[in-house]
């Protein structure tokens, strides 16, 4: 019955909008663990500064759930077939991830957020709003989809310039994927020519959530220790992480 | 940085039209959603709306909300006849039917049902008989396989001229995930880009019927059809008989607000299908809609 809580709850006022209330915090928390997020283009710097986050936390010895966008076995395999066979719109793209973040939501994130575990996300649904917004379905309809899921207590974007982010991932991949170059919106026979071009659209969308989303932004261009120390400074200053870590007072 | 300064003056303005859109849509809630049965072009919303960009008004008539992603209304010259109702109802000995009588006047036809999409159909299967999948997954999973049959097998059906028989539609779906507590602005809002259908016929029959003419079939009841899911009771018989009410007071509600064109499903085969007949010929301009089925379905002419 947890659940039903967590479909009701972002209804906040009844009535007045189909939408939820983007980046307001949950009024009364129906839970009481803690929700961290990276966000960021691709090549940003995000997965790295995560996985120091969560050694330094691990090392701690808090009690902590790490967990990424697309990786529940449930639906993996039609993602795999939608995308070899290339099947995938926009809007069928935008559900099968949707399906599958709902079930990575009702049977990890939600269920750990209650048990009083700090769950650490690669990548949550402003990922989705995002990219999805970039390939062109309506923002009303994205926000309306994903509005079981809870709201972070911190939500960190990794900015970084479009070159810099873009250069990181060519220069360490030698073949980009279909989808994942944006090859299915026809912008350019490139596949390169068309990842920029595609990264520089969901970077206009990240952008335009910095304010309406509470992201806390960060520089993703600053040397990888530096980057760490701020993170780690915010998410010690925003999370009481006593609470996580019943028997080591101080973790660093 | 001149260029930043730009794109904010952009973020702005596209703010204030996200706003106007909220506004609009709200004045829509106000009003019932009304869907004429005749026509898609009927639908026409009152013009209060001149805001709008001129493709968001077309799209409004073949959409319940939204336009779904690279659609152009110009294109549709089909028609599409959605057949609802609960298991046991008839709706598919009816739509057998209606294919025959319709590729008999010359009109080509095309089926779609739940979980007959290429992209997630069979996987929607193995996880209802896994049973290990939570109902906002499965809704999911669900309107994954309808948008995938919308694109891929509905539309391109449409925009040639064909007569799109849908065994089920959103209804079925939106009905499905408000029974087990899913938010009904969710459910809708969900299947917001589905191309509103020329004709929805409702195949109403009580739950009791529809468990007989269910066991009847094969002998059983399945595990989904009586909604064990939801833990209603631990008889069959009265498991299925709840969540079919359950199901049935869904469609109440919503035959209202989409016009349904409600038919007795307890009528005979042959009444039930000439009122269909009736009701499409009027659509498609069929004037004599005189049918007798040919000698392979003559079994179905109960």
């Amino acid at each position: 019955m947890e659940n039903q809580e967590v479909l009701q709850k972002p209804r906040v006022e009844p009535g007045k909008s189909t939408l939820p209330q983007p980046g307001r915090p949950v009024p009364s928390r129906a839970y009481p663990g803690a929700l961290i997020v990276v966000e960021g283009t691709d090549g940003s710097g995000k997965s790295t500064q995560l996985y120091l986050l969560k050694r330094w936390l691990e090392i701690g010895g808090y009690r902590l759930h790490f967990t990424e966008w697309n990786s529940s076995p449930l639906v993996k395999s039609a993602t795999r077939r939608g995308k070899q066979r290339r099947l995938l719109t926009p809007t069928t793209f935008s559900l099968l991830h949707a399906a599958d973040f709902a079930d990575r939501c009702e049977r990890q994130i939600m269920p750990l957020l209650q048990g009083d575990y700090l769950v650490l996300a690669d990548r949550y649904i402003y990922t989705a709003f995002a990219r999805d917004a970039a390939r062109g379905c309506p923002a009303r309809w994205l926000r309306n989809l994903y509005r079981f899921a809870p709201v972070p207590d911190i939500t960190f974007y990794f900015r970084t310039p479009l070159d810099i982010a873009v250069h990181r991932i060519l220069s360490g991949r030698p073949k980009l994927k279909y989808y994942e170059a944006g090859m299915d919106l026809g912008m350019s026979y490139d596949r390169a020519e068309s990842f920029r071009l595609f990264q520089a659209r969901i970077l206009e969308e990240y952008d335009k959530m910095v304010d309406t989303d509470n992201f806390v932004v960060l520089d993703g261009t600053i040397p990888v220790n530096k980057l760490q120390k701020q993170m780690r400074d915010i998410v010690a200053s925003k999370i009481d992480l006593k609470r996580f870590a019943p028997r080591i007072q101080e973790a660093e | 940085m001149p260029d930043q300064e730009k794109d904010k003056d952009k973020d702005r303005d596209r703010d204030k039209d996200r706003d106007k859109d909220r506004d609009r849509e709200r004045e829509k809630d106000k009003a019932p959603l009304v869907v004429a049965p005749e026509s898609p072009v009927a639908a026409i919303p009152p013009p209060a709306i001149k805001s709008a960009s001129e493709v968001e008004e077309e799209a409004s008539h073949y959409f319940f909300g939204e336009p779904l992603v690279g659609f152009d209304p110009a294109e549709i010259t089909g028609t599409l006849v959605v057949i609802e109702g609960m298991d046991g109802s008839g709706r598919s000995t009816q739509i057998t039917l209606l294919q025959e009588w319709l590729e008999s006047e010359g009109f080509a036809v095309q089926t779609s049902g739940l979980r007959r999409s290429n992209l997630v159909g069979s996987d929607i299967d193995q996880l209802l008989a896994k049973n290990a999948v939570t109902r906002l997954t499965l809704a999911l999973m669900y309107a994954t396989d309808f948008f995938d049959q919308v694109e891929h097998r509905i539309l391109p059906a449409l925009r040639s001229g064909t007569v799109v028989l849908a065994d089920r539609f959103i209804f079925t779906l939106i009905a499905r995930g408000v029974v087990r507590g899913i938010n009904r602005d969710y459910m809708t809002g969900l299947y917001a880009m589905a191309l509103r259908p020329h004709l929805t016929f409702w195949l109403n029959v009580r739950p009791e019927t529809a468990f007989g003419r269910e066991f009847k079939k094969s002998q059983a009841i399945s595990y989904w059809e009586a909604g064990r899911d939801m833990s209603l009771s631990h008889d069959l018989y009265w498991s299925f008989i709840r969540y079919q009410t359950m199901i049935k007071r869904e469609f109440e509600v919503m035959a209202k607000r989409h016009s349904f064109i409600e038919l007795d499903g307890e009528a005979s085969v042959a009444n039930v299908n000439k009122q269909l007949r009736q009701r499409i010929g009027e659509q498609l301009g069929i004037r004599a809609t005189k049918y007798t089925p040919s000698s392979a379905l003559a079994h179905l002419w109960r």
